[in-house]
């Protein structure tokens, strides 16, 4: 076994020890290569989004520098999140990206709109896959807004190619990225909220929550024809791995998008049925809560032991741990926005009472409490992880 | 509802085109069924994956 194997099934045991909410012998770090890391490089936003292996390429030198120096666990991937000529190709609506439709250093920006109509409901709800290729992808297509034509066809052959270019390079990153260094994946595979699948690509959120007061029904039975979907996305994009937890952002159901009573009604059902589905098929899902689930806490603890991993971001941490504590690992609790305006010694004055509070028994996994922004400097992400094993040996 | 070779379905969750709903069309293989499956039900998660990334955001 090399070196970077031993590396790796040191910080595997690490990690898999605070998913199932015991004690390791050091409280596991979590970072990620974000677009933070490119105003460093002499590349603009651009060139990172549309030259996968550049992104790549800079992922990796953020890595050598930062682990010549450094020690930390899980990795949460590189820069590239999209890959824009695939959108180019079907005249998408749906993003701007730097270089196209925005100034080449710009992130890109997520163009909400009403893709669903209200009248749709019944259609997607019979039949959610067909409705979406047949009826969505036309819609928010400029280039396959007439299926069967030569345009429409050339659009989705060049889109499905771009598709598995894309995935090919980002599992390319990841093999490098894992194999040379020795780290752990934070998650593998991708799926969603039912709520937040339809209100956030489908209706949008003015779409969703006039549903939820004038077509009540109808969002319900939306939701409940898209939890075998979500499940089934969430085993296919991982490839059927059950190691790792399943990245799932959680968008509309942090506080206070929804009331506690539309809450229960609306958001809960659904996305504890998927978790349900993903966790008896024994995969954990990573609940990316971002803001504040804080009057949640006490509904999310109906869901089976250690079936999720908690991020914590501006949910109460001291009534997190007591209510989770034991039962669930918790991840996060480092302010992004510190991450941005504050300084090193505040990250790790900060990082050290996330351990003392969160992680004096196990089951916590330093990291920022979402995703970190393109302005954060880089001496914080490093302090965070100096922070971490100065204060997070048991 | 799609229609394909005069069948309307429903495709279930985690297919485009099942392998159930091609093998009822072609019938008997002559050969190795599995490999023909195998790949039939990786590219069709895949055109699955396709599908649904648009609404994965």
């Amino acid at each position: 076994m090399s070196d970077k194997q031993k590396l790796f099934q040191e910080r595997l045991a690490r990690y898999l020890t605070a998913l199932d909410c015991g004690k390791p012998d050091k409280v596991p770090i979590s970072f990620s290569v974000g677009e933070w890391a490119v105003k460093y490089t002499n590349s603009t936003l651009q060139e990172v989004y549309y030259d996968i292996e550049k992104g790549n390429s800079i992922t990796s030198q953020v890595l050598d520098e930062t682990l010549s120096a450094l020690d930390f666990d899980v990795f949460g991937g590189g820069i590239s999140l999209w890959w824009p000529p695939m959108f180019d190709v079907m005249g998408s609506k749906l993003y701007k990206f730097p270089g196209i439709s925005l100034e080449e250093n710009s992130t890109f920006q997520y163009v909400e709109e009403e893709y669903m109509k209200a009248d749709d409901y019944d259609e997607f709800t019979a039949n959610p896959t067909g409705w979406l290729l047949t009826k969505y992808l036309p819609r928010i297509s400029e280039e396959f807004s007439e299926p069967g034509s030569y345009r429409s066809c050339v659009a989705l052959i060049k889109s499905a190619a771009a598709f598995a270019m894309a995935n090919n390079s980002a599992a390319k990153g990841w093999e490098s990225w894992l194999g040379q260094h020795g780290l752990v994946p934070a998650g593998t595979g991708f799926s969603k909220a039912p709520f937040d699948t339809l209100g956030d690509a489908l209706r949008g959120m003015k779409g969703i929550l006039l549903d939820i007061r004038r077509r009540p029904e109808k969002v319900l039975a939306a939701c409940e024809a898209i939890i075998p979907h979500n499940i089934a996305y969430g085993m296919i994009t991982a490839q059927g791995d059950t190691t790792f937890p399943c990245f799932m952002p959680l968008h509309r159901g942090a506080y206070p998008f929804l009331s506690l009573e539309q809450w229960m009604k609306f958001y809960w059902p659904s996305l504890k049925a998927v978790i349900e589905g993903l966790w008896a098929q024994g995969k954990r899902t990573f609940f990316f809560a971002e803001g504040d689930w804080t009057p949640y806490i006490e509904r999310i603890a109906e869901l089976p032991d250690k079936s999720i991993l908690f991020i914590i971001d501006k949910t109460d941490p001291v009534k997190a741990k007591k209510v989770f504590g034991g039962r669930f690992c918790l991840y996060g609790g480092v302010p992004t926005t510190l991450l941005t305006y504050g300084k090193p010694k505040e990250v790790k004055e900060c990082a050290k009472r996330m351990i003392d509070e969160l992680g004096y028994d196990g089951g916590y996994v330093l990291a920022p409490g979402g995703v970190v922004m393109g302005d954060a400097k880089r001496e914080n992400m490093l302090a965070l992880i100096e922070a971490g094993r100065e204060y997070g040996v048991y | 509802m799609l229609t394909t070779s005069g069948n309307e379905f429903i495709p279930e969750a985690g297919t485009c085109v099942s392998w159930k709903i091609k093998k009822d069309e072609l019938g008997e293989l002559p050969g190795n069924e599995e490999m023909v499956k195998k790949y039939w039900d990786m590219l069709d998660a895949f055109a699955y994956s396709f599908i649904w990334f648009w609404v994965q955001r």
